[in-house]
């Protein structure tokens, strides 16, 4: 399964290669260990004291690494060291450039060296037909150190990230995104890259994993993520890292950070500069990245509900053990908040895009109020959601039915819901991400849904007259009734 | 004492030694005790004549403190007014341009008003209409509403294609909207139009209508474009800088040159002219934050060719950039932001900084062999060297060589690049402290070391 670092990432490299048309060679680590040398020894800084000159050496570092391990000729892979120190230039965080370059060199150097890949086993003893094989470079660098426990590291380990860096770090941007006036410095800014980063490693991780799971149903593969080990810390409230993530999410529809250039030119002479970058190119900077970081939050929601689905699924096949320590699941958790604090429903909903999850969440939502609670028990068995689309339709088909499911949902809440959960069917059924297996969720097909829904909405409206039918829904409403003439 | 230690000429030029350690500015410190040393030593030159001549006189002794007070504090100031000029020297060397000035009213070239189409006609849905007030009159705010809910999209998904009249609605409010939600939707739809596929690899939606290179251009001289970037970077100009439409303008142009499978949108010389507009962008210091998604958009671009256009579109684009580009620190931060990646990528860097070498060399050489030779008949031990561009030559001439996969050739150039590499690393001493002798003489030995040892593996 493991394979030790004499071979490491230029194989992996190798196995790539039918992606990039480099011949990966492998190095005689002599070799290799004098140009590590040589290029760590640009970033020496001893000697000179501007800030300026050190900038501009690490700057001539990203670049020595880029040409060496992406642009030569056989490519020289980039030591644990190299990778490390480059980090801390993401981490440290100094200037506009040096952060954008080291975040695009991490990014790239990650596409090229991956740090585990997928082997289909072409050995022809092996009688099984073709199982691939996961290998995993033990001693590969990874932003993530999970082994030193509570100590302090050396200092060359000191940018790395454990659980409670992690939810510091989540803690650090929920602080600025709350801001109302975004102080428009570097290191804020920075932390939106550093973050994305990571949620970019722990994507590549989790969903390697995952593909071979569903191939071998070997847990251990998931047991040993970098996410469950990760969330699985006692260093990490997994409940207030959630809270955290939502509250970052419902910043995304009313953040809007002051964009008019011609306003922060003028008030730039106000604050003195003590870096190149200016308040514009911070501002321009910190805008599309909250953006990107927006997605990366949602991406990291998305891994964490797909982890608990297998959970699920390799406890019931009793896959897990006690080593496994339970957790609850993420959409609990979410579902939870939602009812909680009813006004930021609308928000999240709005901002959680994903229609698969976002459909699961709504159809949880629903029946956490409309199954009956005697039955449903938390840990048993049987708490596999099998509630549809239809289904959560038809407590609507009636005014009687109706006016009992408001009693219990509001009707503000219901329309809302209502409108949410034919989106994301409409983008389930035909939208770019087609998924197969859609209709067990919707429970009907999409002229059935669009008939419910307006008839749904009949029935509301008639159970309550005072309720205001929003635009979103008035939307909805058009769009099915567009979509059943186009059927007809 | 210092004088007192021999030179040592070998420990200097050991030009292999991974560490070198540098002193760039000689603060005022230095300069202080080097003037310290140098009045001790004529203090005991004079007091080795005077002690000839026995007689002792205060008047003098107090005469000549004041002067050498004086003589001091001149000297002060005059490092301190040195010193104050070098930081300013140094201020001036950073890269940056200016790339975009006044814009134009965006909202008078913005499409006013409904599109003509069938999607709003009512009548069928006339069951619905009565209950929900759904107000056709509403007109324009209503057909915003779809988009910013993201319906659109759906609709033209579900029924494959999309109005020409609406795709063409839709782009105008992406390119000159200054509603921020209504412009980024509108981003988003036509990213999900273009670049949705199936299985196949066919577009999910069939598009009548496209967007197109005079639509961009147009677009993009409104945001305040300067292709020509004469103005340096300055504050003292009112300037706007892009609209925040600008960032969907670059992930459109992406987004379109990626589908040339089933629709060349541009013609190869059009996507020159892009390719060159969206490298001269990172000049832009206040662009700085996009980075990542113009170096996507490049990359799409330069994957956009046919194999066969490659070949002469990079030349052409590397000819058109080195043209349009000041031959200083700007023509470093272009070279190295083009990221290698794939062959294609390493292929333009290196052209272009070879068209910038020979436009440096105002057209005296044509070719690499040439700017070796160039550059091996400076001498940088004149003592008017301009240290600054012969940095700017060495890492332009890196790149070169970088790309350069002409095996037959490549010994021969390889052999005069280490001699020119020794000759820097060599002739300049560490000791050196004019501004970029020091950059110059690391650059050189780290490459110097790197390629022996890559031609010794």
């Amino acid at each position: 399964m493991k394979r030790r670092s004499s071979e490491r990432r230029a194989t992996a490299a190798a196995a790539t290669s039918s992606c990039s048309q480099h011949q990966q060679k492998r190095h005689d680590n002599s070799n290799t260990g004098a140009w590590e040398e040589n290029t760590m020894a640009i970033l020496d800084s001893s000697g000179i004291k501007d800030s300026r000159d050190v900038q501009d050496d690490q700057l001539c570092f990203l670049e020595a690494v880029r040409s060496a391990s992406l642009a030569s000729d056989p490519p020289l892979a980039p030591s644990w060291r190299i990778l490390n120190a480059i980090f801390q230039i993401l981490v440290d965080c100094n200037s506009l450039e040096l952060m954008m370059a080291s975040y695009q060199l991490l990014i790239d150097l990650d596409k090229h060296y991956p740090r585990m890949y997928l082997s289909r086993s072409d050995n022809p003893e092996s009688s099984s037909s073709d199982v691939s094989k996961i290998v995993v470079f033990e001693e590969a660098w990874s932003p993530f150190n999970f082994e030193l426990g509570g100590e302090e590291g050396t200092s060359m380990d000191s940018c790395l990230f454990d659980s409670l860096r992690f939810s510091n770090l989540i803690e650090d941007i929920v602080e600025t995104v709350n801001k109302s006036n975004v102080d428009l410095v570097i290191k804020p800014v920075g932390n939106l890259l550093v973050f994305q980063y990571l949620i970019n490693v722990l994507e590549e991780d989790l969903s390697l994993r995952l593909t071979l799971y569903k191939e071998t149903s070997n847990w251990l593969l998931l047991r040993e993520s970098v996410l469950n080990i990760l969330l699985g810390s006692r260093k990490l409230n997994f409940k207030s890292l959630v809270r955290d993530c939502m509250s970052i999410l419902l910043k995304q529809c009313h953040h809007n950070i002051l964009n008019n250039s011609q306003l922060l030119r003028t008030s730039e002479d106000t604050c003195i500069q003590s870096n190149q970058d200016s308040v514009v190119a911070l501002a321009t900077a910190f805008s599309e990245l909250e953006k990107k970081t927006f997605i990366a939050v949602q991406i990291f929601l998305k891994l964490i509900m797909e982890f608990d689905v297998v959970r699920k699924q390799a406890d019931s096949l009793g896959l897990t053990s006690r080593l496994d320590s339970f957790r609850l699941p993420i959409l609990d958790i979410i579902v939870d908040e939602l009812t909680y604090d009813k006004d930021s429903l609308p928000q999240f909903l709005m901002a959680f895009s994903d229609p698969k999850w976002k459909l699961e969440l709504i159809l949880q939502y629903f029946s956490k109020y409309l199954t009956k609670s005697s039955v449903r028990t938390r840990r048993s068995n049987d708490t596999q959601n099998d509630e549809t689309l239809k289904g959560i339709l038809s407590n609507f088909s009636t005014a009687t039915k109706t006016k009992n499911t408001v009693k219990k949902v509001s009707s503000e809440a219901a329309q809302l819901l209502l409108t949410h959960a034919f989106q994301a069917c409409l983008c389930l059924v035909h939208g770019p991400k087609q998924i197969a297996s859609t209709i067990e969720r919707t429970g009907a097909t999409l002229p059935v849904i669009c008939n419910s829904l307006i008839s749904a909405f009949r029935n509301l409206r008639e159970v309550d007259e005072d309720l205001e039918i929003t635009s979103f829904a008035k939307e909805a409403l058009f769009t099915a009734a567009t979509v059943l003439r186009r059927k007809c | 004492m210092m004088e007192e230690e021999p030179l040592d000429f070998e420990k200097e030029d050991r030009l292999l030694s991974p560490t070198n350690k540098r002193r760039k500015v000689i603060r005022l410190d230095d300069l202080l005790s080097d003037f310290y040393e140098e009045k001790n030593k004529i203090a005991k030159y004079k007091s080795k004549h005077s002690s000839s001549s026995k007689g002792y006189n205060s008047d003098d002794d107090e005469k000549t403190q004041r002067k050498k007070e004086r003589m001091l504090s001149k000297f002060v100031d005059d490092c301190q007014k040195q010193v104050n000029e070098m930081n300013a020297d140094d201020e001036t060397l950073l890269w940056g341009r200016r790339v975009f000035g006044q814009q134009k009213s965006l909202s008078s070239i913005e499409h006013k008003g409904l599109p003509d189409c069938q999607l709003l006609q009512l009548q069928s849905i006339a069951d619905v209409n009565p209950v929900f007030d759904l107000d056709a009159k509403q007109g324009e705010s209503f057909l915003e509403g779809l988009l910013v809910n993201k319906w659109l999209s759906k609709l033209a998904f579900i029924s494959g294609s999309v109005d020409d009249s609406i795709a063409n609605w839709i782009f105008n409010k992406l390119l000159y909207s200054s509603n921020r939600e209504l412009q980024v939707s509108a981003c988003e739809f036509w990213l999900e139009m273009l670049l949705s596929k199936d299985e196949v690899d066919k577009p999910l939606v069939s598009l009548g209508w496209f967007p197109n290179y005079s639509k961009l251009m147009e677009a993009l001289d409104s945001y305040g474009y300067q292709s020509d970037s004469s103005m340096c970077c300055s504050h003292t100009d009112q300037l706007d800088g892009p609209p925040e439409n600008f960032r969907s303008w670059i992930k459109v142009v992406s987004a379109c040159c990626q589908i040339r499978s089933h629709r060349s949108i541009f013609s190869s010389s059009e996507a020159e002219e892009l390719l060159c507009i969206i490298i001269h962008l990172l000049l832009d210091r206040e662009l700085q934050g996009l980075s990542l998604i113009i170096n996507e958009c490049m990359q799409s671009i330069i994957r956009y060719f046919k194999e066969e256009e490659w070949g002469v579109s990079c030349k052409r684009v590397a000819e058109l950039i080195a043209s349009r580009i000041p031959k200083d620190l700007n023509s470093l931060r272009v070279v190295e932001f083009v990221s290698v990646t794939n062959n294609r990528s390493k292929q333009l860097r290196g052209e272009t900084a070879l068209q910038l070498l020979i436009l440096c060399f105002d057209k005296e050489v044509n070719n690499y062999e040439g700017v070796l030779e160039f550059l091996l008949s400076i001498n940088v031990k004149d003592k008017d060297c301009d240290f600054l561009k012969l940095y700017i030559y060495l890492v332009l001439a890196e790149n070169v060589l970088l790309s350069y996969d002409s095996d037959n050739k490549k010994f021969v150039t390889l052999d005069m690049w280490c001699k020119y590499l020794r000759k820097l690393s060599s002739q300049i001493t560490n000791t050196d402290w004019r501004s970029y002798a020091s950059k110059v003489r690391n650059k050189a030995s780290y490459l110097l070391q790197s390629t022996i040892e890559r031609r010794t593996s």
